[in-house]
């Protein structure tokens, strides 16, 4: 439903109850009015001794009006008609006529103690018992429906006797419009109408505004909620629109977020696509040289073989390493946590780098604790960066060198993993430079050697995403030292790891069962 | 006889390297190019399943799962391209011992085959064998070679403790913790002053090896 037509129903629901209960009111009012008048004028008239005689004298034709009312409009008619009142039929014409219909002067009746009148107009009386037990002087108001405008009073004669015992005054209500229904003049229908009139004029411009504002939303809607949502004022309208205007607002912010995600996506893999694209080069240049040399009868160059497998790995490493940081951008729910039994990741990572380490002549050794350590983590995000921080040493490392993984138990139920190598380190001041990547949010990424890797980037962000500390410093062999420490799950823990293998052996450990 | 090894490999080109580095590596592989449940009569005999996960027809999962609902324990290891967590969680769970993700080099997964399948280290009763090292735990007795050799106490316990795990390195912390005697202050010094007192006493037959940046290891080549 319309507002206005909301309103409509509303206003008149609520006034013409109104009206009818003030009408009822008003004419109860000039009912009782109207009664104490004709009771009060009858009485009067019969406290004259005069009047006594005059109506035992003749009871029929007693009490007819004895002069015009000049108040109220009243006027002398020529009797009562045949139901007892009077209506305006003015024989005489000599007054002026009355610009609206005005009710009869007052007509008395005579009964006697059986309440029969001789008066052959007396309207016959019904609630006999009612007047019969009537006190001397005391009044009886014949009971009349309140929107007509007939009032009759029995009054009984202060003698009490004879054919004039009763008197029966019929008189009217105030004349009015349609007798005594409405007021007399028009004028109640002023309120109504201002109070209709206050309502559209209160009413109107906020419908309107509210339509302005609709047009407003709709056109911001239109545009993706770019154009703000006009509020003048301060009322509920102009709530509503700082209301739509803040969630145009919201709706903008997020939209901008996704894009900004989009963005980042398009750029991860354009980023991605270029960092493939250059190892993926140097590779494919290494199999030409290798190509050529064997067709030139020679032997393959073990310098170009070494270094495209290096290639070769380098690329796996990246693309893990991608798919891991972009785990990461996810932030926490990129992340799955499960109890990841220790001494076979870092069986894993050995077994993953070692062939490029035997390339490369560099003696990769590690060292697991007899019993298998586990620690709550994502697996392929913890083993990718103990991964990136074992192939550092590798890769940032001397032909000949040496690295070692070691998984230690610590105090307090915490795991200490530790990368040491002989290569050439990360100078003192450089350290901090380098212990201090992943506060960064976006990692730049380059194969320059100037510690802008992906590699301690992402081993830096697994690391605080698991509550882990990653600590760099100068090993004693005159390389680098890296240490990540974490707490260890509980013992009673049960992880996917748990009951599925009778074989104790934990994987890539050749130790035998304690 | 080469242990049997099944591989599960929908994929021609690696499949066929797998098969050929598996064979060069002494092991008798059976190559199955599409999944498909393992039957309980293939069982018998099989040293250990390489699945892959990203099979067409029959998940690789599903695979895996019929097999250990069937009961069969052989070890399981699985290959997936999708280095996903979720996977191999539920690898795990369903009862894979191991996994690896794709790139690998061959070497890396003859490693892994092979560690799969290691034994356990002899050990009868009270007894602990490796190569031609006898180490009789309740007599604390030494034997190289049928030879009795003569060690100390603190000597036996670091024999014994890296006999435990042969191949394995130990660090110089845990054996100073664990082996040398407390009351005598025993350093990393005091170590390797032992390690070499053992050297002497064992000779080339049983070798300790020094283990760059971590400690000492048996030697396993003389097993
Ligand atoms: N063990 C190490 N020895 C010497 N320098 C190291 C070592 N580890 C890291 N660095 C230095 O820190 C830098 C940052 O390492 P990071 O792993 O983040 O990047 P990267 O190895 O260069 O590239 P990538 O993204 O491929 O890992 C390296 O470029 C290197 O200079
Ligand atoms: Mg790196």
């Amino acid at each position: 439903m319309r507002l206005r037509a909301r309103l409509v129903i509303a206003t008149v629901g609520v006034t013409v109850p109104m009206v009818v209960l003030l009408m009822w009111l008003d004419g109860r009012a000039r009912h009782r009015a109207a009664a104490y008048a004709l009771s009060e004028g009858t009485l009067r008239r019969l406290q004259n001794p005069d009047e006594r005689a005059r109506c035992e004298a003749a009871p029929a034709t007693w009490g007819r009006p004895r002069r015009p009312f000049a108040a109220a409009g009243s006027t002398a008619g020529d009797g009562p008609g045949p139901d007892g009142t009077v209506r305006d039929r003015r024989p005489g014409g000599h007054r002026p006529p009355m610009p609206f219909p005005i009710g009869a002067p007052p007509v008395n009746y005579a009964y006697d103690e059986q309440l029969i009148s001789v008066n052959p107009a007396a309207p016959r009386l019904a609630m006999a018992d009612d007047v019969r037990t009537l006190e001397v002087g005391a009044v009886h108001v014949v009971p009349r429906a309140w929107y007509g405008d007939d009032v009759d009073v029995v009054v009984r004669t202060p003698w009490g006797s004879g054919p004039c015992a009763f008197v029966l005054t019929h008189g009217t209500t105030t004349p009015g419009f349609i007798g005594a229904l409405l007021p007399a003049s028009p004028i109640w229908l002023l309120p109504l109408a201002a109070v209709l009139i206050a309502i559209l004029i209160a009413v109107g411009p906020v419908v309107a505004r509210i339509r302005r504002l609709t047009v407003a939303v709709n056109r911001s809607a239109a545009h993706g909620f770019a154009d703000a949502i006009p509020a003048e004022g301060t009322d509920e309208v102009a709530e509503l629109a700082r209301a739509f205007d803040a969630a145009g607002r919201e709706v903008r912010a997020q939209l901008a977020t996704k894009d900004q995600r989009e963005q980042t996506l398009r750029d991860f893999l354009a980023n991605t696509t270029h960092d493939v694209m250059i190892p993926l080069t140097v590779l494919q240049s290494h199999l030409a040289t290798l190509r050529e040399a064997h067709a030139a009868g020679a032997a393959p160059d073990p310098l170009v073989l070494t270094a495209a497998m290096a290639e070769a790995h380098y690329i796996g490493a990246l693309l893990h390493n991608l798919a891991v940081a972009a785990k990461l951008d996810a932030g926490e729910p990129g992340m799955l946590k499960s109890p990841v039994d220790l001494n076979a990741l870092v069986a894993r990572v050995v077994s993953r780098h070692a062939p490029i380490a035997r390339q490369r002549a560099i003696a990769l050794e590690h060292a697991v604790p007899e019993h298998p350590l586990t620690a709550q983590a994502d697996v392929t995000m913890l083993e990718q960066a103990v991964s990136n921080v074992v192939y550092n040493a590798i890769r940032h490392n001397r032909t000949g060198g040496h690295v070692a993984l070691i998984l230690e138990p610590q105090a307090d139920e915490r795991f200490r993993v530790r990368v040491i190598d002989d290569g050439p380190g990360i100078p003192p001041q450089q350290l901090e430079r380098v212990a201090q990547r992943g506060q960064r949010g976006d990692a730049a990424r380059s194969r320059a050697p100037d510690g802008q890797g992906l590699g301690l980037d992402i081993a830096h962000r697994v690391a605080r995403l698991h509550g882990h500390q990653l600590t760099f410093a100068a090993s004693e062999f005159g390389g680098l030292q890296v240490d990540l420490e974490g707490p260890t799950a509980s013992e009673t823990d049960p992880g996917p790891d748990a009951d599925r293998d009778p074989d104790p052996v934990p994987a890539g450990n050749p130790s035998p069962p304690s | 006889m080469p242990d049997r090894i099944l591989l599960i490999e929908d994929d021609q080109e690696l499949g066929a390297q797998i098969v050929d580095n598996l064979r060069k590596a002494g092991f008798d592989p059976t190559w199955w190019r599409a999944g498909r449940h393992i039957e309980p009569q293939q069982l018998p005999g099989l040293a250990l399943v390489i699945l892959d996960l990203m099979l067409p027809t029959t998940y690789g999962m599903d695979i895996l799962k019929e097999l250990r609902a069937s009961g069969a324990e052989v070890p399981v290891l699985v290959l997936s391209a999708r280095n996903d967590t979720a996977d191999k969680v539920r690898a795990l769970k369903l009862g894979a011992d191991d996994y690896m993700t794709k790139p690998f080099w061959p070497e890396e997964l003859i490693e892994r085959v092979r560690a799969r399948m290691r034994r356990p280290t002899l050990q009868r009763g009270d007894a602990l064998e490796v190569g031609k090292l006898r180490l009789d735990l309740a007599t604390r007795g030494t034997h190289v070679d049928g030879a009795v050799v003569e060690l100390t106490r603190v000597e036996f316990d670091l024999l014994s403790a890296l006999a435990r795990r042969p191949g394995v390195a130990v660090t110089r912390g845990w054996l100073v913790e664990h082996v040398l005697d407390p009351d005598r202050e025993g350093n990393e010094r005091t170590l390797d002053v032992h390690v070499s007192r053992l050297r002497k006493k064992l000779g080339v037959a049983v070798k300790v090896e020094t283990v760059w940046g971590i400690g000492y290891r048996l030697g396993t080549e003389a097993a």
